[in-house]
């Protein structure tokens, strides 16, 4: 059988083999990454929490306006049999979140207003006119304008509000309210934090590893040693040494002051100065890996050969190691960028209120507020950019090898 | 992790226990805060429970997410029995039906609990209060700050201040600041002027301070003298200042205001009769003593407080002698706004 397979026989199996082992694989990545990573992410355009539990008030308000003042009679009928059914399928109370969170101070009234409705205390007729009675909150236009504007399973409310937009009153799209205004300051603050740190992670990483792969083995292993070492120690103990190193009474100060360069401690931990420090300690070894790796392959005979026909040092370096190690510096600077982008825990611990990062503002509307709408927007910000900056890396290393072989 | 593992190994002792003696009760889960609370809890109050009953109590930690209880009976998977929740979860989880309401006849009569520590649907686990503390090295004698607006004066208390990094709590300090009387706080809130100006006080201090998120951080920043006066919830400086002999004081009449967090049973949990057995057996003012004894937070019963030893009362925000100085948080206000204004606040903070 094996002599009659002949060789695509046996290219078939072995794809086959090949298959049947990366499966377990692909299926753990789709279980349990991207099939909830894409539930979460629907969640930003998702509508149905308002527009499946108040479907009749919805459809009997079409054709209203707020000019016309409150709704009529089937309006409040309708809304007081949709409260119900919500309360009896226990849906009321998402649904009061999610409504206050349009309209600020209506969580109560929905909730109580479904649970009577629950109870069959509603229905006094005229219904608008005992609602009202007990419940006049619902004597407000801007609730029902936001309700009538639910039609939609989905929606943008989310999408516009991570980047600091709304819908204003007849609809159209406006910025939010200065004081509320934040996420485009945020992401535009991620991405200068990244990318200021993998800068400083390249500047610092290309001396430190042409000294590793310059040096005699026992020494470059030692150096090696020395640079992985933080990578073994957990992410939260190294944050919370920088903050003992560089608080108020720490050694850093404690030097300064003992040499007389300040004259009093200078404040160093909770800024942004204290932020590069830590992100950088802990994404320098990844960088240096990096280049390492690469810098090992380019013979040191080169550099030599420039220098001996008479090129300057730097301009040695620069025409010729620089542009051989680029790919190295590349794929380092792009692991170093996509790491800080998401980095939550260093910020949080050791930045200031002024250096969070997109990641801390959706954990805050995650387990805080409870806003996975807005959590999830947010989200796929951070996805869009790392997608874009993807592509950049990409044309990037593919400019570089077409220059390579041209 | 820690909880998860506590967890594993109680539930796996509990099993244990159960094989060995066909007669021991199931475990009840009751559902804490985590850390020095859950473990005076244990030690004041569930292990007397455990020897009195048999009944063996399993602890968890959480966050005091409603929306996890809601997840939970939504899915008929009901994990928790018994849990501590804040006023504002207590007040929307009773409203949602998520929690079974007590009688008089479980919590005893309503009469003998303080002022807003009994619900339809809870009873008090703990009242705390977030006041005003200082170094006592940096202010010596009676140089240290009075009042809010001492707080707020950074001329004459020079050094940072430690601010909790969110709006409930920050913004009633601010206001008491700018000299409002903690009987107008809410009326002052509920409008928009109030909370601009709420936030045009905390403009006014922003440059001194360093916000903490969790207490550990404050504290550590009180420590190692980033900051000299600092907000912060009682019990933990209280624990500092008599378990570390720390230098720190607190100023109860420059005015605080009081919070009250509540046992409630999950509604369709796995041992909901157990559950309410075990929160009538609280209500007795001797068991309800036991945490208080350890952690300086108060408790509903009023009779509690006599069980208390003198010495150790005068730490708990509802001792006679503090609670003049003391307001309750508006828990209706905060149920409905806080989503907006820790929004707001959090826009604030990051400007």
């Amino acid at each position: 059988m094996a002599a009659t397979a002949g060789p695509t026989g046996r290219q078939h199996r072995q794809s086959g083999i090949l298959a049947l082992l990366v499966l377990p694989l692909v299926l753990f990545v789709v279980v349990v990454f991207l099939w909830p990573a894409a539930r979460f992410l629907a969640l930003s355009v998702d509508n149905s929490d308002i527009s499946g539990n108040l479907p009749r008030t919805i459809a009997a308000l079409s054709g209203w306006t707020p000019e016309s003042g409150l709704p009529d009679e089937p309006v409040f009928a309708a809304l007081v049999e949709d409260l119900a059914e919500a309360k009896r399928a226990g849906r009321d109370g998402v649904l009061a979140q999610l409504v206050n969170q349009r309209i600020v101070g209506t969580r109560f009234l929905v909730i109580k207003t479904a649970k009577d409705a629950a109870e069959g205390k509603l229905d006094m007729r005229p219904i608008s006119e005992s609602l009202l009675q007990k419940y006049p909150g619902w004597d407000s236009p801007a609730l029902w304008r936001e309700i009538s504007r639910q039609k939609s399973a989905f929606t943008d409310y989310y999408l516009l509000n991570s980047v600091d937009l709304m819908r204003g009153a007849d609809g159209g799209i406006v910025r939010v309210p200065a004081e509320r205004a934040v996420f485009l300051d945020v992401l535009l603050r991620t991405i200068w934090i990244s990318a200021v740190v993998t800068v400083i992670c390249a500047l610092l990483a290309l001396p430190l590893a042409q000294a590793i792969v310059s040096a005699p083995p026992a020494w470059s292993r030692l150096m090696f040693a020395l640079i992985l070492f933080p990578l073994w120690t957990s992410l939260l103990v190294r944050t919370v040494i920088w903050i003992i190193v560089l608080q108020k009474n720490g050694p850093v100060n404690s030097a300064l002051l003992g040499l007389g360069l300040v004259g009093e401690p200078l404040n160093l931990v909770y800024t942004r100065f204290s932020l590069y420090v830590a992100m950088v300690q802990v994404l320098l070894p990844m960088m240096v890996l990096s280049v390492v790796s690469i810098m090992r392959r380019v013979p040191a005979t080169y550099m030599r050969a420039a220098l001996s026909l008479g090129a300057p040092w730097f301009t040695a370096w620069r025409r010729v190691q620089l542009p051989l190690i680029m790919p190295g510096i590349l794929s380092g600077a792009a692991i170093v960028f996509v790491f800080a982008l998401g980095y939550y825990i260093t910020p949080t611990l050791i930045g200031g209120p002024t250096d969070q990062m997109v990641s801390s503002y959706i954990a805050f509307y995650t387990n805080n507020t409870l806003n996975w709408g807005l959590g999830a927007a947010l989200s796929l910000q951070l996805l869009l950019i790392l997608a874009l900056f993807a592509f950049l890396y990409w044309t990037a290393s593919a400019l570089l090898r077409r220059r390579a072989a041209a | 992790m820690m909880t998860y593992l506590r967890t594993v190994s109680a539930v796996a002792l509990c099993l244990a226990a159960t094989t060995l003696t066909a007669s021991a009760a199931d475990p009840i889960t009751v559902v804490g805060w985590g850390g020095t609370w859950d473990k005076a809890y244990k030690d004041g109050v569930w292990d007397k429970y455990t020897e009195q009953t048999g009944t063996p109590i399993v602890q968890e930690e959480w966050g005091g997410e409603v929306a996890k209880v809601r997840a939970q009976v939504q899915a008929g998977n009901v994990t928790y029995d018994v849990v501590s929740t804040e006023a504002p979860g207590m007040e929307i989880g009773c409203a949602e039906g998520l929690f079974v309401p007590l009688t008089p006849e479980i919590t005893g009569d309503p009469a003998n609990y303080l002022p807003g520590t009994l619900h339809e649907c809870g009873v008090a686990s703990d009242t705390w209060a977030t006041i005003l503390t200082y170094n006592t090295d940096v202010f010596k004698g009676d140089s240290g700050p009075k009042s809010w607006a001492d707080f707020w004066d950074v001329e004459k208390f020079p050094g940072k201040r430690g601010v909790y990094a969110q709006a409930q709590f920050t913004l009633e300090n601010a206001l008491m600041a700018d000299g409002v009387k903690r009987e107008d706080m809410y009326k002052v809130l509920r409008t928009p002027e109030g909370v601009d100006r709420a936030f045009a006080m905390l403009d006014k201090i922003k440059p001194h301070v360093v916000w903490w998120s969790t207490t550990t951080q404050g504290i550590q920043n009180l420590d190692s003298g980033e900051v000299v006066i600092s907000d912060q919830f009682n019990a933990r400086i209280t624990n500092e200042v008599v378990n570390e002999k720390k230098p720190y004081a607190i100023v109860w009449d420059a005015g605080f205001f009081y919070g009250t967090d509540y046992w409630a049973v999950v509604k369709g949990a796995p041992h909901e009769k157990e559950a309410v057995e075990l929160l009538k057996w609280f209500s007795i003012p001797e068991n309800q003593a036991g945490f208080s004894k350890l952690y300086a937070y108060g408790t509903g019963r009023k009779e509690a407080a006599a069980l208390i030893p003198a010495d150790w009362l005068q730490n708990l925000p509802t001792s006679p002698d503090h609670i003049q100085f003391g307001a309750a948080y508006d828990n209706d206000f905060w149920t409905e706004n806080k989503e907006a204004l820790e929004e707001r606040f959090k826009a604030w903070q990051a400007k």
